[in-house]
């Protein structure tokens, strides 16, 4: 951005510290009156550098790391990392071990979708949604949390299954949840439908349209929501997304309205993911039978090769490059995060609003600044 | 559009540039390229093969081949294979064309890639640090010689 002004203009830096995003990333604006003329941004204030982390740890020590790159979508991230070295071991979970991972993904989904949308409806001034969502959203966490025994991070996946089955009882504890949660979801979706100043906040402010969202390399709800039907589960379906009867939800306005849309009604495919899961789960053992892989695998070597795996984040598309030489620790990990992309497409999209909009259009994109940082 | 179909008209439009074609699977191919071609074949991706959607550029610093590796991942919003497509460079001299006229998502992926393996993206049209402070530039953190932050590595490159 350049430094000279012209007198009537002026420079706001919103960041680091701003609630308009979780997490600390810088956002230069060149106003005009209240028009946006020029737009920039600078992040790295939390780069963790997961990636030359991940080549000095076993893969089982790396399992714990990938947590961390966004703690919202932990076992998402989770997914991505086993699945790429399930790949490159040639061994695939049985079927048990991948209803369960499709259980805990959609139980993600719903949690961040719902976190989302209230972090989305506090910075446009809407508070009490944050509030709703987050009762919600507690309710959810409790389901992760009887399965995997934590609420953020959770090192529950392993290779070639999961860590334990499913306790006691838990469709019957799931099932009301849900049940509670699908009222709830009509509820929000009444709200925003009848509140006007939500509205007139929303409706038409930072459209993308489907030419735009696809050079600019977006993925996920803010793509969804300009009409393209881009899904990895149905695109390149993995785990047991084949079995598993689900519409893409996409809607045409592709506005800050349409994306909190787009994750209501996924909120809604995921219950009725969940509800076919536990109907359909098959007993059977949770790793594959006779082979050395366990709860507790030892230093294990994986052969060499490369493989990119790729897992529909809550966010869009997440991605793994994994490549092996043999070793016990992989010899290079590139995380393709969803966020960065959309993060790298927010300036062109905020230039040419007011500078009240920003606050909008970079919410309703459900960032998640940790990710984008690695 | 399948692997075999994409490859072939790759190699059939580039067939000085284009080596070591391999399909791994149904959904994924992969193909080294020449380094001075790497601009042209992305248009031809984008333009003839609908590949509209690019996923990732990295770098592998192959370090007893003394040599490094772009590597770019290229998918379609309309078919579900993903292209994975090799640059080699020799770690003394490590320059590539830059694709951000291509794919406009490319310009953060390059910046990354040059701060942390020193990879320099010619034609950048603003090619500096990213996600490191300003003052680690010549520290390469992912390079495989790199020895923590006091130490530099490959610092007569800048």
């Amino acid at each position: 951005m350049e430094e000279k002004l012209e007198p009537d203009e002026m420079i706001v830096h919103l960041g680091p510290q701003h609630p308009m995003q979780p997490g600390p990333f810088r956002l230069n604006l060149r106003l005009k009156g209240e028009t946006v003329v020029d737009a920039d941004i600078e992040l790295g204030f939390i780069h963790k550098g997961i990636e030359k982390i991940l080549e000095n740890k076993t893969y089982l020590q790396g399992i714990t790391i990938v947590d961390r790159i966004c703690y919202l979508v932990a076992l998402v991230n989770e997914e991505c990392f086993v699945g790429c070295t399930e790949k490159l071991l040639g061994i695939e979970p049985p079927e048990r071990s991948q209803y369960i991972r499709v259980i805990l993904d959609e139980l993600t989904r719903i949690q961040s979708h719902l976190l989302g949308m209230g972090e989305f409806g506090e910075f446009i001034g809407f508070v009490s949604m944050f509030m709703y969502t987050i009762r919600e959203r507690e309710e959810v966490l409790s389901l992760i949390d009887m399965i995997t025994g934590a609420r953020i991070t959770h090192s529950y996946l392993k290779f070639g299954g999961v860590r334990d089955d499913l306790p006691e009882g838990f469709k019957e504890k799931a099932i009301p949840v849900l049940n509670n949660l699908k009222k709830s979801v009509d509820d929000f979706e009444e709200m925003f439908h009848t509140d006007r100043i939500y509205r007139e906040r929303t409706v038409g402010v930072g459209v993308l349209t489907a030419d735009v969202a696809k050079n600019l390399g977006v993925s996920g709800p803010p793509l969804r929501a300009t009409g393209v039907p881009f899904d990895i589960r149905k695109n390149e379906p993995y785990l047991v997304y084949k079995d598993l009867d689900f519409k893409v939800c996409t809607e045409t306005a592709g506005d800050c309205f349409a994306r909190v849309q787009v994750r209501l009604d996924e909120i809604r495919e995921s219950i009725y993911i969940l509800e076919q899961c536990f109907d359909q789960i098959p007993s059977g053992p949770l790793f594959p039978e006779g082979s050395l892989y366990g709860r507790r695998t030892p230093v294990m070597r994986v052969p060499a090769g490369e493989v990119f795996y790729r897992v529909e984040d809550p966010r869009g598309e997440m991605g793994m490059y994994m490549i092996s030489d043999g070793s016990d620790k992989p010899y290079r990990v590139k995380i393709r995060g969803p966020y960065y992309p959309t993060l790298q497409a927010l300036p062109p999209l905020i230039i040419g609003t007011t500078v009240a909009d920003v606050a909008a259009i970079s919410g309703s994109m459900d960032g998640c600044t940790s990710e984008a940082d690695r | 559009m399948d692997v075999a179909e994409i490859l072939k008209s790759l190699t059939g439009a580039f067939p000085e540039a284009i080596s070591e074609k391999t399909a791994e699977s149904e959904i994924r191919a992969r193909a080294y390229v020449d380094r001075e071609k790497v601009k042209k074949v992305c248009q031809y991706l984008k333009g003839s093969l609908q590949f509209d959607h690019l996923c990732s550029v990295c770098g592998v610093d192959y370090i007893k081949r003394n040599e490094f590796e772009v590597v770019y991942h290229i998918a379609s919003y309309n078919h579900p294979v993903v292209l994975t497509l090799k640059v080699r460079l020799p770690r003394e001299n490590p320059e590539i064309e830059s694709i951000v006229s291509v794919y406009w998502n490319a310009n953060w992926y390059e910046r990354e890639t040059y701060e942390l393996f020193g990879i320099l993206f010619k034609n950048h049209p603003n090619l500096k640090p990213l996600v490191l402070p300003e003052d680690m530039l010549g520290e390469w953190p992912l390079r495989k010689d790199y020895e923590g932050f006091p130490n530099k590595t490959a610092r007569n490159l800048v």
